[in-house]
């Protein structure tokens, strides 16, 4: 979880991300920011995120992106 | 007025009460007959025999859908076999699975071009041959489009594309997959539907609710009163000053570019309301398609809120996908890397967003203007992605929030001038027509017509502008609660009977007596229903 937020806070620094539920629906991650957290995401966590899951509830947090991450990282092993 | 608008007599007095009187008298296992059989009828009664290309396209969906659902089944057992070959098996069973997915968008999406921009783009062609001395004549396609071609192509592509990702199974009900593709209130100006969200409720058949009717036929009867008070009412003075805007001057035609942005506004969301009004009283719930857009603080933002469905259609089957392609996923990687985190992402970007409003544009229709409005909002989206980080090291720089009313009240004024230039393009008779009244609105603009009373010669009275006036105010009022949060049907569903009727005897009143309707008056046709 902490190396998301890493990756949040180098991303889009100034935002709490350890509350803060509402990341897409709010606008705080706009659909370019959400296209380079993927590749990082990838590149950090050596999985594939396809755009079927690129949807709201998926980044809504930094908790909903830690299990969207854990999910692929299962389902890639 | 005929069956073909959702605002008509036809409409709303005979094919969709003997609809609703049929659905309710029949067994609820049956229901579904009732849908499917009034959606096909009311498609034959606007378009005729075009009908077998609707005909054709779900059971294109419906055969590639079970293929794809057959190859996914064999390939879950392949590796439920030999856990090993997962990663081998996946992307073997991907390649044959794509060669079908896109033989099943293909085949809609030919259907989509040749119906509908054949003669525009055989035109462009044979204008370009001509450049290098090669004369051709270019094709003029004669069979015309069945109506809503635009908005079911791309649920039938959509619904390929789902089931392709797994996140809708094939239907081997074609009747169920017919009603999904052809339900009448959506047929004609959408919303564009997703397989999941309306597939089970069309056909559950569920009873007539008396909640459900009330909040329908207040939702008709709102989009009833967009309509008659503003959009037909609008038509007074969009109508001449676009047909002859050399004869007026910079004032009159900023007035039109805004007149215009409601008119199409009042039109389309109306006719979202009838929409969304007839699906709830059978119980079916359509996605929004509007959400109060002229609140916006960004053009993004406004495409968020505008066609709200045609917007998440392009962003899930054209902005991601190409965004997360192999080779542009390196880009994005190598740009940042290069030029960082801020502008990075916008370099692939660029590449993406323009397929989705090039994409945009073209869905509208078969018109350079059309084009030209997809690209301007492409410009400015891009645009606002290289000034966002400039906004945001100003603020903190001078110290002010973004969040404060001020700054957000200039926001939203400065996207609704995005919007009403937009506009004006879009409604132009032609991209040159367009340029021309740009030039005309910011050269000769003036408030002379304003002062000396012309603009009351071009068709509307002063009891109009009160009117439409009236109506702003009303639909800024409902804009500014239902933005807080409360939602005026669900509300008015907890208020006792008197004050439910009494709100649904003013909508009516109110259209009986300032709609504009009979001598004198100049009905719009349903604008989305032509694209």
């Amino acid at each position: 979880m902490d190396e998301v937020i890493e990756i949040l806070e180098e991303l889009k620094p100034g935002v709490d991300y350890e509350t803060n539920e509402e990341l897409v629906s709010k606008r705080v991650l706009d659909s370019l920011t959400i296209l380079a957290l993927v590749a990082e995401l990838e590149d950090a966590f050596d999985i594939t995120i396809p755009a079927v899951e690129i949807i709201e509830p998926n980044f809504n947090s930094a908790q909903a992106i830690w299990n969207l991450v854990n999910r692929l990282m299962e389902e890639d092993d | 007025m005929g069956l073909n608008s959702y605002f008509s007599i036809a409409y709303l007095a005979i094919f969709l009460p003997v609809v609703i009187v049929a659905y309710a008298l029949i067994p609820r296992r049956f229901r579904w007959v009732v849908l499917l059989a009034a959606s096909y009828v009311f498609f034959w009664l606007i378009s005729g025999k075009l009908i077998v290309f609707i005909l054709i396209s779900t059971l294109t969906i419906y055969g590639v859908g079970i293929k794809l659902d057959k190859l996914l089944a064999q390939r879950d057992e392949l590796i439920a076999a030999d856990k090993s070959r997962r990663k081998e098996l996946k992307a073997q069973y991907a390649r044959t699975m794509r060669i079908w997915v896109a033989v099943g968008v293909g085949i809609n999406i030919a259907l989509l071009a040749m119906l509908k921009y054949l003669t525009f783009f055989s035109t462009v062609g044979a204008s370009l041959l001509s450049l290098f001395g090669v004369q051709v004549d270019p094709i003029v396609s004669t069979i015309g489009a069945p109506i809503g071609i635009s908005f079911y192509s791309l649920m039938a592509a959509s619904y390929v594309f789902d089931v392709y990702r797994g996140t809708a199974k094939a239907d081997r009900n074609i009747a169920r997959l017919a009603l999904f593709l052809s339900f009448f209130p959506q047929i004609m100006e959408g919303p564009i539907c997703r397989y999941t969200q309306t597939a089970e409720s069309l056909w559950a058949g569920r009873d007539i609710e008396k909640d459900n009717l009330y909040r329908g036929a207040v939702r008709i009867m709102w989009g009833l009163a967009k309509k008659l008070i503003v959009a037909d009412r609008l038509n007074l003075l969009v109508k001449p000053v676009f047909a002859d805007y050399a004869s007026y001057d910079g004032g009159i035609i900023a007035l039109a570019a805004i007149a215009y942005t409601l008119q199409l506004y009042c039109d389309f969301s109306g006719a979202m309301d009838v929409a969304l009004g007839t699906a709830r009283i059978f119980g079916v719930e359509l996605p929004e398609n509007f959400n109060h857009p002229f609140f916006s603080r960004t053009a993004s933002e406004f495409w968020k809120r505008w066609h709200i469905t045609l917007g998440t259609w392009l962003r899930d089957y054209i902005f991601y996908p190409i965004s997360l392609s192999k080779p542009l996923k390196n880009l994005t990687k190598a740009a940042r890397k290069t030029i960082g985190n801020r502008y990075g992402p916008l370099v692939a970007g660029a590449i993406t967003l323009f397929c989705v409003w090039f994409a945009n544009g073209l869905w509208h229709g078969a018109g350079s203007q059309y084009i030209f409005f997809g690209l301007y909002y492409f410009v400015i989206i891009l645009l606002g992605g290289f000034i966002e980080p400039l906004a945001q090291t100003l603020s903190e720089k001078l110290h002010y929030s973004r969040e404060s009313r001020w700054y957000k009240g200039l926001q939203i004024f400065r996207t609704l001038i995005v919007i009403f230039v937009g506009e004006l393009f879009f409604r132009a008779e032609g991209l040159d027509a367009g340029l021309a009244m740009f030039g005309q609105m910011v050269a000769g603009f003036t408030f002379e017509s304003f002062t000396n009373g012309a603009v009351l010669a071009i068709g509307m009275s002063v009891g109009d502008f009160v009117a439409i006036a009236g109506a702003v105010v009303i639909l800024l009022v409902v804009g500014i609660i239902e933005e807080r949060g409360t939602v005026i049907s669900a509300w008015l569903c907890e208020k006792n009977l008197a004050v439910r009727w009494v709100v649904l005897l003013v909508l009516i009143f109110s259209m009986l007596i300032i709609g504009s309707y009979g001598f004198g008056a100049a009905p719009l046709e349903p604008i989305y229903a032509q694209f």
